[in-house]
């Protein structure tokens, strides 16, 4: 304001005040407020604010020994703060300098290893000190205030001027009266709110078509390979034993749906197998093949117990028993694991009779009609 | 991987270092007092599991039988047993036979049948002190090994001479491809002993135990015999070479550090979840009560 | 009006000249002078909130450098890193930069750990945030909105969480994915469609991580940064909340002006989050990738969790009973559906609309900025626990299979101690929490009738023993004080009202004269008596400047 200039022509602000113009700057000339001291000053615009200070605690005597021992203290931490936070520096830059490289391999277990560990307590020590002198200092230093801030409810009259102006402007643009342009506005609204939301369809598609949730790679004669691509024989797997299978198809190993548990059972656990109805040749000799994809949330179920003929899914601790024909005995599954049709063809390797008959995985709302 | 771990070593001779630290470590003899006063001592005692106190009672009785009664059983060796065969047989008629049956042919109810299950299976569980049984739970815990290794070899000669069944590797278990064992660990085994071997829960109190204690050598052979309800991973499902990787895998992780700082257990979302409540939250807690309170 | 050079007030220091010439085109004195004057109450407990935000803001700083290493596709590519026992494994490009990141860049891993600790340490100061605005009463009218939106800045920061630990897509994450996939599915009627939506597809496809990783970063955060602003900006306009005492009053707010105590401690509230952030992300390694391997379906491992935030949400779908519902012409609703979508959407509506459900209850409509205590509000606190207790039995269960394992416990009967514990333990919570409330209202209406237990036992005549009361205020001819229950604080110990000198300063050695602090005390006494005898109400600004003044009540 001391620059502003009032020459002719000049279209700087006004010159003089509107006849609005009102507040401190009327109370108080700049000679009033010059001859005030700065505490004054600073409580008369608290008050201009609403604060008054009622009490002020003004920290320790200036050179008695309480100040001199929180000065120390208060410097001794930030020192400290510093000496850490340049040690941390140091390591950082230094390891593989002067100091021994900082890429940790598997086999060392000392420097590399001590690497990250030494930047987090070296830069952790120096942001908490930072943050402990910060705090001392304003505990053991600084004056302790108690102020008072009034708070105010809404104000009648704002609420009432600022009414006035909103519905005199809305009464003043006439859309009230002039209905067609009312109405027109709000179909024009929807139709742009739709155009703009429209590019959004772009991620809607039919989960339907081709009903991909309910099949999957296995198929009539596709054989049973291993994570590494070699098919199986009857005789590679031990009773008692479980190995996870996938169909012969390119990238069959990572597909979400197609892994598969060829399970040998045991004689005792053959006894009393009892596989559901309709799926009683689904196995081969004592050879089944249940899906891994646990039908509650699809995890990958595999903790095989041998003894008990459970299979546990680690994620929500479903328990399905393979000699009743992978039934959840325990737990949030409802639906048994479906079970993979298999024999073994020409070449002695299993192979897959069909696609699962049911969809693998977790329910969904229509899974049942597909 | 080549390793200088005397663990590791294949369990040929009778005077392996192994042996020779067990027994500086921990004097053992088979008299039942001793190996009750070591249960005693073991870390097992803490556990609160439902007591078949008649089976312990079983075994006690007929282990002092056989301890006290003359060595009658000893008429159908032949003159074809080895003296550790013999030594083997007689380790298993004090101790084996309640359970297992003379020759090894099981008692129902009480103990499997041992024939065909080979000296891996008796290396593993004995070797692990999953043997003998102190009394009947949903899992043999493992324990301090009650027999020396020179008594665990005589039996597994015993054994394997009579059952048959798969016998133990030799060479160096930890040679195979590190990363395909990590691949291999994780399709096969993580399912149940955690992404690095921390063990996890089974159904109803059965547990997969954690292998941080595991030499090479049980696990191998637990990979062989599949022990209770562990599967059994033969050799042409895994094949020597690719069970190595998996030891190496296992056992390189097991050993190398942390590059991040203290591991809390190496076991994920729980662990972090704990230490973010009990450290870091707790820690700022305290400094916000600290701040707060008067200088 | 104009000034000349000479004017008075006019600055004469560098600085004071700077700061004219930014207040001659920005004019930024008043409203920067009514921000440093603004008073914040003091107490430990408002700090909650604060350390959410602070962690937000090492999130953001700790996130963007993340972003200079990671790469965000399932393209597969072949491991060639250092860290050898992935070497030459297939594996996508997003988790191959993770790796990248923790052990090619100097440092990467301290910042990946500092990043991820924060983000426990964000929802983990929510929480802890919002149970104390829930215990004192602080969402009552007029706050009603910033419990609103302090709500959506919690599901946002579950959203956050969530997308940000399924970026690296290692084991455990992609187990996460997997599930978070079925629980999408079970959606009755829509389920599989919005399943397609988000996945472009079937499980997995090639999209979902480019898509978290643009929600992670960009939308989650942005809304996330508006609705902190809005949150804060609330706060200021609406002035603090504080507890009951003496001189506070429901038209007040005593404490420290922002400048510069507050803002002091604020800042080194700031630094010491960021120290223990920082420490913890050194010294405590958490979600080593590499130890869990890439992701691949047909792979799992046991205790395979989310962190701790969603941990409850795990532990409701562990407990909830397997319960398919069937629908005629074949279409089901998942069990999957209730214990996750439902049982979410149920808590988190239930938390939103706690402010009105409790002013429809109590027909407590007027505006509150005085904070209750918990135990002045028995149904409301017991209510909380019980809410708490079922939470924390839900986030247990979540960690069922690392408990049982632990602790040598049956799976099994852990699931059924959750079943059953999950109904039972909250009403008894409720009970017992109660009766605390009560019993803690009652020693504070005893020790005000009463006085305070002194200690002192003294003999009556007649031989009974007494013990004497120090009485709180003047009391009537039966010994009883006047002091009616106000809702603050009591004293329950002589030493808290002056009972003892203050402590004498010093470590080692004193380094103050008692009898100094005698006098201080003294003064201390006389200077608090006079500031509470003042009228509060009454002061306001010494002039309104001409305009029309405004009722004041």
């Amino acid at each position: 304001m001391s620059t502003r200039e009032s020459a002719p022509g000049s279209t700087g602000g006004a010159d003089v005040p509107g006849p609005l113009h009102g507040g401190p700057d009327d109370d108080y000339s700049p000679e009033q407020l010059a001859a005030m001291s700065r505490e004054e000053l600073d409580l008369l615009g608290a008050r201009y604010d609403s604060v008054q200070v009622l009490h002020v605690d003004p920290g320790p005597e200036p050179g008695s020994a309480v100040e001199k021992q929180a000065v120390r203290q208060v410097a001794l931490t930030f020192a400290l703060a510093g000496v850490a936070a340049f040690a941390a520096f140091v390591v950082y830059v230094g390891s593989g300098w002067f100091l021994p490289d900082w890429q940790w391999n598997i086999t060392d277990t000392g420097w590399s290893a001590l690497f990250t560990p030494l930047i987090g307590a070296l830069g952790g020590l120096a942001l908490t000190l930072v943050g402990v002198g910060m705090v001392l200092y304003t505990k053991k230093l600084l004056p302790h205030e108690t102020a008072v801030q009034d708070k105010h409810d809404g104000s009648h009259f704002d609420r009432v001027t600022t009414g006035a102006t909103l519905v005199g402007g809305l009464h003043d643009s006439g859309l009230a009266r002039r209905k067609l342009i009312t109405r027109s506005l709000v179909f024009m609204g929807s139709g742009i709110g739709l155009m703009l939301l429209m590019p959004l369809g772009g991620l809607i598609r039919n989960p339907n078509t081709g009903d991909p949730l309910g099949t999957t790679s296995w198929a009539e004669g596709v054989r049973l390979v291993r994570d590494d691509g070699s098919p199986i024989r009857p005789g590679d797997q031990q009773p008692g034993s479980l190995e996870t299978v996938f169909p012969a198809v390119p990238g069959g190993n990572r597909q979400s749906d197609a892994a598969t548990m060829l399970i040998r059972l045991r004689p005792e656990q053959l006894s009393v197998d009892r596989p559901r109805t309709g799926q009683e040749d689904f196995g081969y000799g004592d050879y089944v093949a249940y899906s891994k994809i646990c039908t509650h949330a699809g995890c990958p179920v595999s903790l095989y117990e041998q003894e008990t003929s459970r299979i546990l899914c680690p994620c929500h601790q479903s328990q399905f028993d393979v000699t009743q024909g992978a039934r959840p005995v325990f737990g949030p599954a409802t639906r048994p694991l479906p079970q993979l049709p298999i024999t073994v063809d020409d070449e002695g390797f299993f192979v897959a009779r069909s696609d699962y008959i049911e969809a693998v995985g977790p329910t969904y709302w229509n899974r049942e009609r597909i | 991987m080549s390793t200088t771990d005397p663990q590791s070593d294949a369990l040929t001779g009778e005077a392996t270092p192994r042996g020779l630290r067990r027994w500086s470590r921990r004097p053992v003899d088979a008299s039942p007092a001793t190996a009750a006063r070591l249960r005693r001592r073991s870390r097992q005692r803490r556990r609160v599991a439902n007591v078949a106190g008649l089976m312990a009672a079983l075994v006690l009785t007929g282990t002092l039988y056989s301890a006290l009664s003359p060595a009658h059983a000893t008429q159908e060796s032949n003159a074809t047993e080895s003296s550790a065969e013999a030594a083997g047989r007689e380790l298993y008629e004090r101790s084996c036979i309640t359970c297992h049956g003379e020759n090894l042919e099981g008692v129902p109810t009480r103990g499997p049948s041992l024939i065909g299950v080979g000296e891996a299976a008796v290396y593993f569980q004995v070797h692990t002190g999953r043997m003998p049984l102190v009394r009947q739970e949903a899992q043999a815990p493992d324990k301090p090994a009650v027999f020396s290794d020179e008594e665990i070899d005589q039996l597994m000669a015993y054994v394997q001479a009579n059952g048959g069944g798969p016998t133990l590797p030799s060479g160096d278990l930890r040679d195979g491809d590190l990363a395909e064992g990590g691949e291999l660990f994780r399709l096969n085994c993580a399912s149940c002993h955690n992404f690095v071997g921390e063990g996890g829960a089974l159904s109803s109190g059965k547990r997969a135990p954690n292998l941080e204690d595991s030499n090479d050598l049980e696990i191998y052979t637990a990979m062989l015999s599949g022990p209770e309800n562990m599967p059994v991973f033969g050799d042409n499902q895994l094949t020597p070479e690719e069970k190595r990787s998996i030891i190496n895998y296992i056992q390189t992780v097991k050993e190398q550090a942390d590059p991040g700082g203290f591991g809390a257990g190496r076991l994920g979302p729980s662990a972090e979840g704990l230490v973010i409540w009990v450290v870091g939250i707790a820690a700022l807690m305290f400094g916000i009560f600290w701040m707060g309170s008067k200088a | 009006m104009a000034r000349t050079a000479t004017a008075p007030g006019v600055p004469t220091t560098a600085l004071g000249k700077a700061a004219l010439e930014v207040d001659d085109r920005l004019i930024v004195a008043g409203p920067l002078r009514r921000t440093l004057n603004k008073v914040f109450p003091d107490h430990w407990s408002f700090l909650l909130g604060e350390i959410a935000l602070y962690a937000f803001v090492i999130l953001l700083l700790s996130g963007t450098y993340l972003t200079f290493f990671y790469d965000a596709s399932l393209r597969e590519v072949v491991y060639d890193g250092s860290y050898a026992p992935l070497r030459g494994l297939e594996m996508s490009a997003a988790y191959d930069s993770a790796l990248y990141l923790s052990f090619d860049v100097r440092g990467g891993l301290f910042v990946r750990q500092v990043h991820h600790w924060a983000a426990l340490l964000f929802v983990a100061a929510i929480v802890v945030h919002l149970l104390r605005i829930f215990f004192t009463g602080a969402f009552r009218r007029p706050r009603e909105t910033n419990w609103l939106i302090g709500v959506g800045l919690l599901l946002l920061a579950l959203g956050e969480g969530f997308t940000g630990y399924s970026l690296p897509d290692d084991l455990l994450s992609g187990t996460g994915l997997r599930i978070a996939s079925a629980i999408i599915l079970s959606i009755p009627v829509v389920g599989t469609w919005v399943h397609w939506a988000v996945f472009n597809g079937d499980y997995v496809g090639e999209f979902v991580i480019g898509r978290f990783y643009i929600a992670h970063v960009l939308i989650i955060p942005a809304i996330l940064l508006a609705l902190i602003a809005v949150h804060l900006l609330i706060l200021v306009k609406q002035k603090h909340t504080q507890f009951p005492g003496p001189g506070r009053t429901e038209h007040n707010v005593v404490g420290n002006r922002l400048f510069p105590a507050f803002a002091a401690k604020a800042g080194g509230l700031f630094f010491i989050v960021f120290g223990v952030v920082a420490a913890l992300g050194g010294l405590v390694q958490i979600n080593p990738v590499w130890l869990w391997g890439p992701y691949n379906p047909a792979q799992v491992s046991s205790a395979s969790q989310p962190d701790w935030y969603i941990m409850f949400l795990d532990g409701s779908t562990r407990l909830f009973p397997a319960w398919d519902i069937n629908l005629p012409g074949d279409y089901n609703i998942p069990a999957l559906f209730w214990p996750t979508v439902v049982i979410a959407g149920l808590i988190f509506t239930v938390l939103a609309l706690y402010p009105m459900i409790e002013r429809k209850l109590t027909r407590d409509t007027a505006s509150h900025h005085l904070l209750q205590r918990p135990r002045d509000v028995p149904v409301r606190t017991s209510l909380g626990v019980m809410a708490l207790t079922f939470y924390i039995v839900l986030m247990l269960s979540g960690a069922n299979d690392v408990i049982a394992e632990r602790f040598d416990i049956s799976l099994n009967a852990m699931t059924w101690a959750g079943r059953i514990g999950v109904l039972i333990l909250p009403p008894i919570a409720y009970v017992l929490s109660y009766r605390i409330c009560l019993g803690l209202q009652k020693h504070d209406r005893e020790v005000l009738e009463h006085g305070l237990e002194t200690g002192v036992i003294r003999r009556l005549p007649h031989g009974e023993f007494i013990e004497v009361h120090q009485p709180l205020g003047p009391v009537d001819e039966h010994g009883h004080s006047q002091l009616a229950y106000g809702g603050a604080p009591v004293p329950k110990r002589m030493n808290q009202v002056g009972g003892a000198r203050r402590a004498i300063r010093g470590f080692f050695t004193p380094i103050e004269e008692p009898a100094q602090v005698e006098l201080e005390q003294r003064r201390d006494e006389q200077g608090l008596a006079a500031a509470e005898s003042r009228e509060l109400t009454t002061s306001g600004r010494p002039s309104d400047g001409g305009r029309p003044q405004e009722p004041r009540d």
